[in-house]
């Protein structure tokens, strides 16, 4: 298991927190009111260990609700926006501004839902791209529902993928909603993401 | 010779700090840079130090970057303070004006801390 | 049909391709990495009214200034600088294009409900594009319009006051937060009014319950039937308290609303041995008004409309007074 050092998991955390900044701010733009966002934490854990976390400790056994991005480059990997399924909704209605009950979702609150994804998994892997001066290409959100097993896992991926998983807080008028944002790397992707840090770290430090 | 500046770094990202004292330490090598890792650390630091600039991260646990830099601008009316924030959006624009403080986008880059660290160069001291 | 291959000539391939696009029954835009549109399908000129010849080779931002600063803009930064496609969901942006269906449409300004898709394309030789999807989703946003007002009708029967048949408080606590939200995305006014019925406990002991009810139908008929727009909701607020949201108008305007229900309720002529002066029911009524641009609280908001109904009660009944929040 890939442990990260407490200046790489800072490094990263900081990272994250400035992704998801930008995005709150791109929300705020589109619902013209406060929106905040802060990534407190990330952990490495693998895939079955992440949906089990998930599973358990945080959503119990209702539905989640993930936004799914590929992107290739640099490295590779899956990034899920994950909010259990009541607290999607949630979301949407405050961004949408209606107020829909929850049986009747329709289509139009599902491409509401995978803009939001859009929004925030850019940010966020956008910064990662950025610090890390590296080309990533990115694809269109994809939506889906189930549980936390069925969503983190991509079809076609590697069963010993580990997950870079972040907890994130979404703040918009006094609603405080917590999700998550997954990324599936396989060993490969790790060791590149974790060489990248490292460099990063080592710019920070004035040794690049 | 103008004389060295002290700046106050507050940031709970150690890597931040890093950073940010890279940049302005490769731009005036002479500038003493202090570091506070929270809004409450922040304030008895600046107690200590009497910096010429602050540059307060928004997005800190406890008494987050805003309350900080309230409390710094009614102990020092004139002290220059910089929020540093990601998330620029007009309530952060409002709170800033508020306050009477300033705000720089992260991610800090080189350009950036230069363009805050100008107006000091000017300063007499 | 032959298939495509090598053997088909280049250019025949093109004219096909260039038929296909202009068939396409979608809106396609590429940017170059200058911002500049280097292709703009029949699709796009039909339904924006700008000739190809007029928008190739010009900044996108030129030939579309509403675009400037918005979500449209910078997603296609985020294509052209960090290789991501992004979508535009209808409902979180509503048009950004100027589309319209037809020149009736566009004289109105009722634009096409728009889902955006804007993506980086590789093209070989040059620096990245963007592409921008546009597909009109117009029927599908009506027909979702349509289901959500049969839910709503549906949803409405527990949304009614028993007695009197008007909406409830539960009815106004939803709509008031609904107009709240609207009002503050719109930046508009919004105004409320809180109706209390005159000395209604001296009623109810005079001539009894009965009556009392009767004399609750009468006054939330009569006065509900004084709102004209559809987006004006008057519900049962409490026992004798009723509350009025009327979106988009200022404290001036809905003091005249509250004048004239005022003196419907006179109108109504119910007996009222026990009402001071007046031998008829009468309300007094709150008004506050939160205005364009400025939001505030809706407990505020309350809280003002709370007050100067109170103040219309201390200066002797049967009027309206009106307070800021």
């Amino acid at each position: 298991m890939i442990v990260l050092s407490e200046l790489e998991n800072d490094a990263l955390v900081e990272i994250f927190n400035i992704g998801v900044g930008q995005a709150a701010a791109s929300m705020s733009a589109i619902v013209n009111e406060a929106v905040r966002m802060s990534v407190p934490s990330i952990t490495f854990i693998h895939r079955a260990e992440a949906a089990r976390l998930l599973r358990n400790q945080v959503f119990e056994p209702e539905r989640i609700c993930g936004v799914s991005q590929h992107y290739e480059g640099a490295f590779e990997t899956e990034a899920i926006l994950m909010f259990p399924e009541d607290k999607s909704l949630e979301i949407v209605r405050l961004m949408v501004g209606e107020s829909v009950p929850l049986a009747e979702l329709t289509d139009m609150e599902q491409e509401a839902m995978c803009e939001i994804g859009n929004i925030i998994l850019n940010s966020c892997v956008g910064t990662l791209a950025n610090i890390f001066q590296h080309e990533l290409r990115g694809s269109l959100p994809a939506y889906h529902v189930g549980t936390s097993e069925e969503i983190l896992t991509a079809p076609g991926s590697e069963p010993d993928a580990v997950v870079l998983m972040l907890h994130i807080d979404f703040v918009l008028e006094k609603h405080q909603i917590q999700g998550y944002v997954a990324f599936v790397l396989d060993l490969s992707a790790m060791h590149d993401l974790k060489a990248q840090i490292n460099r990063y770290i080592a710019r920070a430090m004035g040794q690049a | 010779m103008p004389q060295a500046k002290t700046v106050l770094i507050v940031d709970d990202s150690r890597v931040s700090r890093l950073m940010a004292r890279q940049y302005i330490t490769g731009l005036h090598p002479d500038w003493i840079v202090e570091e506070a890792g929270t809004g409450e650390e922040s304030l008895l630091k600046s107690r200590d130090v009497h910096p010429d600039l602050v540059l307060m991260d928004v997005n800190m646990p406890g008494m987050g970057g805003i309350a900080a830099a309230q409390q710094l601008r009614r102990e020092n009316p004139d002290l220059p303070i910089s929020l540093l924030t990601a998330n620029v959006q007009t309530a952060t624009r409002e709170a800033a004006d508020a306050i009477g403080v300033g705000f720089v986008e992260k991610p800090i880059t080189e350009a950036r801390i230069a363009r805050l660290l100008s107006p000091l160069e000017e300063s007499a001291p | 049909m032959r298939a495509m291959d090598a053997s088909v000539p280049a250019e025949h391939r093109l004219k096909v391709l260039r038929s296909v696009l202009a068939a396409v029954n979608v809106g396609a835009v590429v940017i170059d990495a200058d911002g500049r549109v280097v292709l703009w399908n029949a699709w796009m000129s039909r339904h924006s009214g700008l000739a190809q010849e007029d928008v190739v080779g010009a900044e996108l931002l030129a030939a579309c200034p509403g675009l400037r600063g918005g979500r449209v803009d910078s997603a296609i930064g985020q294509a052209l600088r960090d290789n991501f496609a992004s979508v535009l969901s209808q409902s979180l942006n509503k048009a950004p294009f100027a589309l319209y269906a037809s020149a009736a449409a566009g004289a109105r300004g009722e634009r096409l409900q728009q889902a955006v898709e804007i993506t980086p394309i590789d093209v070989e030789g040059a620096a990245r594009h963007c592409l921008v999807q546009i597909s009109d989703v117009s029927v599908a946003v009506a027909r979702e319009k349509l289901l959500r007002e049969q839910a709503m009708v549906l949803r409405s029967q527990t949304f009614a006051d028993g007695l009197t048949g008007i909406a409830n408080r539960r009815h106004f606590d939803v709509a008031m937060e609904k107009e709240h939200r609207r009002a503050k995305r719109a930046g508009a006014a919004l105004s409320l009014l809180m109706i209390d019925i005159d000395h209604f406990k001296a009623y109810n002991d005079h001539y009894g319950h009965q009556k009392g009810d009767q004399c609750l139908i009468q006054v939330a008929a009569g006065l509900a039937g004084m709102l004209k727009r559809p987006c004006d909701l008057m519900a049962r607020y409490g026992g004798e308290e009723f509350a009025v949201i009327l979106p988009e108008l200022d404290l001036d305007q809905a003091g005249r609303i509250a004048e004239t229900i005022r003196a419907r309720a006179l109108e109504l002529a119910i007996p009222h041995a026990r009402n001071g002066e007046v031998p008829y029911v009468t309300v007094s009524i709150g008004i506050t008004s939160q205005p364009r641009g400025a939001p505030v609280d809706i407990e505020a908001l309350i809280g003002a409309a709370d007050r100067a109904l109170y103040e219309a009660k201390n200066r002797g009944r049967n009027r309206c007074a009106a307070l800021n929040p």
